[in-house]
């Protein structure tokens, strides 16, 4: 996997840098800032990008600025952004455009290598990798769908939401994957998510728990 | 000896000096730019004040003082620009009139202006300095011309012997005196009456300069309160400032600092087999996850980052992970001083916390405006079941105080059974502040 890291801390950059070259993964160019970000992508057209939010010069939300860019002119280019704060303004701006090939971790995930660089993959790969405390933040929204589910449901839309696949979802709750499955599908119905080709239900169901917008009227 | 000799010559080098020349200039244009004061400002300030005295003129007469008010603080500011000009002397200017923000807001503001005020009060004390001041110009052109008398005898009394002319008349710096002289001799005691006039004018008029110079400086410069309301501006500015410094230090520093360590002991986890090893490294990761997890509730409650984007994403941050659903409607047009944007922040967030906790209500609105001028609106309201009284809740009293930091103002509706609607009032940026 080909990667590009923003991040303006020299140490966090060298350190990316060396964890994923470690896990055999090239990592194009380390930059600094916004600017330099989007001159990176350009040149090297890199599967997944790591950005850090706040960057200079003006240290607020340069990064999730430039991971807006991204995901608007180079759509197959994976974005994972990574923040000192969860902000659930910045999830919403990151989930605008959809579920698909994007990542929101705290600084925090990346000493969880194994997990760090499989939500890079997935990122790069189309998926979806948020942090559990931005599934934490959101589900304190209310929705009438979702206020139907048992917490056993909730648990299993929360790790959908943070990208899950359903084996994973099972390992984490020790759970079959028939079991996983079952509560998914009622998960959908209380949803009204009704199984429609073309439709993916998954993202649907994600985007709704997000509150991303109206993710059924797309 | 030596040190009489040399005051004496500095009383008699005194009247060639530039400043005594700039002196009298200034004793000139400032009498009469206070005798005019004076009268304009007690002929209007007299019938005003006796006018409001009645009843039926009450309105009038208000509107006639807030004329007064409005002049002497233009007076005030036309003696400043003189005095400077005439004497090198600065005196600060107070803090501008903060106009308030309805029409009775702003005549109140306008009676209470203290600055203005003292401005009157300068204009009346300035009548007597005027006079002196006068005087002072007038001995001086008395002695000048005194001095000219030789010359003028012998320009102009050159007749025949034995031709019968009145005599010259001196003048004195006093009403009433006056000196004849009939021979040229005696013009000499004039030159000496008119050196005398000369000086003594020159020393009245750096005396009353410097009286003048005082007064203007107790009577038109910052008052006691005015500059304490300067100085607290920037106290409360400054620790803003000190805050956002500790944040963007914690963000930069520390955090990233345990962030690289938990990257680390990952990587070395990552490599070791150890059962042992990675169980010491499990829990040095836990330790340094927690330390970062509360430096990042400690720097949220110092300044939250998202702040330094606007009040509007903040808010809006805050409102999505309320449990109740809580719309944010946000009209920011300028951008109010960062102090008050984070006193804003924080008001919004206590009152939406107040509302999860006690309201029971289904739907809350935050909304903030800048609509009115230099005003800072935020109305968090609910449409729960109301019954909150501020004199109970220690709550909306710590608020209210910190507001008050800033001459905010609070006021909360809450009817029981609802709904409740608190609205705070900040200023845009502080009076006297230099932001």
């Amino acid at each position: 996997m080909r990667v590009v890291i923003a991040e303006d801390a020299v140490v966090l950059r060298e350190g990316l840098t060396r964890l994923l070259a470690d896990r055999g993964h090239q990592v194009c160019a380390a930059v600094g800032d916004g600017e330099a970000l989007l001159a990176a992508v350009r040149e090297h057209a890199p599967d997944a990008v790591i950005a850090d939010i706040r960057m200079p010069p003006s240290h607020t939300d340069e990064g999730l600025r430039a991971a807006e860019a991204i995901r608007r002119d180079y759509p197959s280019v994976g974005v994972l952004v990574f923040s000192q704060y969860i902000e659930t303004r910045y999830t919403s701006r990151l989930l605008e455009s959809g579920a698909g090939g994007v990542g929101y971790l705290l600084k925090d995930r990346v000493g969880n290598v194994g997990e760090f660089v499989s939500a890079l993959e997935r990122v790069a790969s189309g998926g979806t990798a948020l942090d559990p405390e931005v599934v934490a933040r959101l589900l304190r929204r209310p929705d009438p769908g979702l206020a139907s589910l048992t917490p056993r449901e909730r648990e299993v839309l929360g790790l959908m939401a943070e990208g899950r696949s359903n084996s994973g979802v099972a390992a984490k709750l020790v759970l079959s994957d028939g079991a996983v499955e079952k509560h998914i599908a009622s998960i959908f119905g209380k949803l009204g998510l009704e199984s429609s080709a073309g439709d993916n239900r998954r993202v649907l169901a994600v985007l709704r728990y997000l509150g991303a917008g109206n993710a059924t009227a797309k | 000896m030596e040190s009489i000799r040399r005051v004496a010559g500095a009383v008699v080098r005194a009247p060639f000096t530039r400043r005594a020349r700039r002196e009298l200039c200034y004793c000139a244009a400032g009498a009469i730019a206070g005798v005019a004061g004076f009268f304009l400002v007690v002929l209007t300030l007299v019938p005003a004040l006796a006018i409001s005295a009645s009843v039926v003129g009450t309105v009038a007469g208000l509107l006639m003082l807030v004329v007064v008010l409005f002049l002497a603080r233009r007076l005030g500011a036309l003696q400043r620009l003189l005095l400077r000009w005439g004497t090198g002397d600065r005196v600060p200017a107070p803090a501008p009139f903060q106009p308030g923000t309805s029409l009775l807001g702003r005549l109140d503001r306008r009676l209470r202006d203290r600055e203005g005020w003292r401005a009157v009060g300068y204009a009346v004390l300035k009548l007597p300095v005027a006079i002196v001041q006068w005087w002072a110009v007038f001995a001086v052109g008395i002695g000048l011309a005194d001095i000219t008398y030789p010359l003028v005898w012998v320009l102009f009394r050159n007749h025949p012997a034995g031709t019968k002319i009145g005599p010259l008349i001196a003048l004195f710096p006093f009403p009433y005196g006056h000196l004849a002289i009939e021979t040229l001799a005696g013009t000499l005691v004039a030159v000496l009456l008119g050196v005398v006039s000369v000086i003594a004018g020159v020393w009245l008029a750096r005396g009353i300069v410097a009286v003048d110079g005082r007064l203007a400086r107790a009577l038109l410069g910052p008052g006691r309160v005015s500059e304490l309301e300067r100085t607290r501006a920037i106290a409360v500015e400054d620790a803003a400032a000190a805050l956002r410094r500790v944040e963007r230090d914690l963000h930069d520093g520390a955090q990233v600092r345990l962030a690289a360590v938990t990257m680390n002991l990952g990587m070395a986890l990552d490599k070791t087999g150890d059962s042992e090893v990675r169980e010491l490294l499990d829990a040095a990761q836990t330790g340094v996850g927690e330390a970062l997890a509360d430096l990042r509730r400690i720097a949220r409650g110092i300044h939250p980052p998202v702040l330094d984007n606007g009040l509007a994403d903040a808010l809006d941050s805050l409102a999505a992970s309320s449990p109740i659903p809580a719309a944010v409607r946000a009209d920011v047009v300028r951008r109010p001083s960062p102090a008050i944007e984070t006193i804003a922040y924080f008001c919004a967030a206590e009152l939406l916390a107040n509302a999860i906790k006690h309201s029971s209500a289904n739907l809350i609105e935050i909304d903030i405006d800048t609509t009115r001028p230099g005003v800072l609106r935020l109305r968090v309201s609910d449409d729960g079941r109301g019954g909150a009284d501020p004199s109970r809740g220690t709550g909306l009293d710590g608020l209210r105080q910190r507001v008050s930091t800033v001459d905010g103002a609070l006021d909360v509706s809450s009817p029981p059974g609802g709904p409740t609607s608190v609205t705070v009032e900040l200023p845009m940026r502080m009076t006297g502040g230099g932001t």
